[in-house]
């Protein structure tokens, strides 16, 4: 790993701006775009790549759920039952981790870039919701209000098993690639489990901070956490998150998801050769 | 299990907890960063970073920690041990992190 210098730490405080920015604007954690950066551009072992982003993950998390944390939109107990899985599968990733060689990480998160890609270009929106405030939820459901229609949104979670285990895969990916896993639970949640694009979000960026912590201890206990880079790249995100979402909203988000969707094909065409030689 | 959703007083305390945490670790990182280029290392900068780091690893296990003790004081206890069972999946993750630094 390179020595940390006040360039180093610049590059990788302007890195996780950019990252989290880019992240904020399309929904996502950013960490699939700070990876790359610091494995492919800087040249970071993949291990200490992943252990930096992890952390920035975990920040994000709890600064997006803190400012949620009230308005119900955040199903708290399905993110709670759902970390069980996800926690399994972040532990296990993190230790797999320690023992697979980074060609085979890259090629992996080659893959993973590539659906990332594609679930990116063809996001599902379905709506999944009962228009009646009086319906009930089941013990795992949801209720809350939206500003833009007025409404109070009531929604059933269907296919437990199915969010179970797209959680846990979520996890077993997020902790060996370094990224938050918020991009293959929520197409999960929305389209086949019955709970609305919003409150999946929600839901799914407060159990990433779990997921990632999971991850993240074991990559930081073995010594591969560089704190004062880490320390750069999370201040940037934030700062980069932050700038995201405010100025983000009026942004048109179309030509930058396709824009990023290729972005995310050239990196896996990178991280497949890295990983091939 | 009860079917009670969430109540608005406990997602307020648990944003809270995550605030909190944040805060805290981002100004020991920051700190310890501007230290650290300052001086070039040295015991204080890096004392600042590392607990700016375990904060940060710290702020959602505290979360998970504040929500089983909020379960069984509900007397929820299937919600009490499913979030029990998830802060022991995070100190088998601390546990490997010892086993890999000694080993290793």
């Amino acid at each position: 790993m390179p020595a940390v210098t006040a360039t180093l730490a610049l590059i990788i405080f302007t890195a996780g701006t950019i990252a989290g920015g880019l992240g904020a604007l399309l929904g996502l954690g950013g960490g699939v775009f700070l990876v790359p950066l610091l494995n492919l551009v800087l040249g970071f072992p993949f291990s200490a790549a992943a252990a930096i982003s992890l952390t920035t993950v975990i920040a994000t998390s709890s600064t997006v759920s803190a400012g949620r944390a009230g308005k119900q939109l955040i199903n708290m107990k399905l993110g709670m039952l759902l970390e069980v899985a996800t926690a399994a599968g972040s532990f296990l990733g993190g230790v797999t981790a320690q023992f697979v060689s980074q060609s085979l990480l890259q090629r992996l998160f080659g893959v993973v870039a590539v659906i990332v890609a594609l679930i990116m270009l063809s996001r599902l929106r379905h709506r999944n919701v009962i228009l009646d405030p009086a319906a009930d939820s089941g013990v795992l459901g949801g209720r809350y209000h939206e500003h833009e229609s007025g409404c109070t949104v009531t929604y059933r979670v269907k296919r437990l098993p199915l969010a179970v285990a797209a959680s846990f895969v979520a996890g077993n990916v997020s902790s060996l690639l370094g990224i938050g896993g918020g991009i293959i639970k929520v197409p999960v949640l929305n389209a086949w489990c019955g709970i609305p694009l919003r409150a999946a979000a929600a839901t799914s960026a407060f159990m990433i901070g779990v997921t990632a912590t999971a991850g993240a201890i074991i990559y930081y206990g073995h010594g591969q956490l560089e704190p004062a880079l880490a320390a750069a790249a999370v201040l940037g995100v934030q700062l980069g998150s932050w700038g995201g979402m405010k100025f983000g909203a009026a942004a048109s988000t179309k030509w930058l998801k396709i824009l990023m969707a290729a972005v995310l094909f050239i990196v896996s065409a990178m991280m497949f050769m890295r990983g091939g030689r | 299990m009860s079917a009670e959703r969430t109540s608005p007083r406990f997602e307020r305390v648990i944003g809270t907890v995550l605030r909190t945490g944040v805060a805290l670790s981002s100004t020991c990182l920051m700190a310890g960063l501007l230290l650290s280029l300052a001086t070039g290392g040295g015991a204080p900068a890096a004392f600042l970073l590392n607990a700016g780091i375990i904060i940060l690893l710290a702020t959602p296990v505290t979360r998970v920690i504040v929500s089983t003790v909020e379960y069984v004081i509900e007397r929820d206890w299937g919600f009490a041990t499913l979030t029990f069972i998830v802060l022991l999946e995070l100190v088998a993750s601390a546990v490997a992190a010892l086993v890999f630094n000694r080993k290793l």
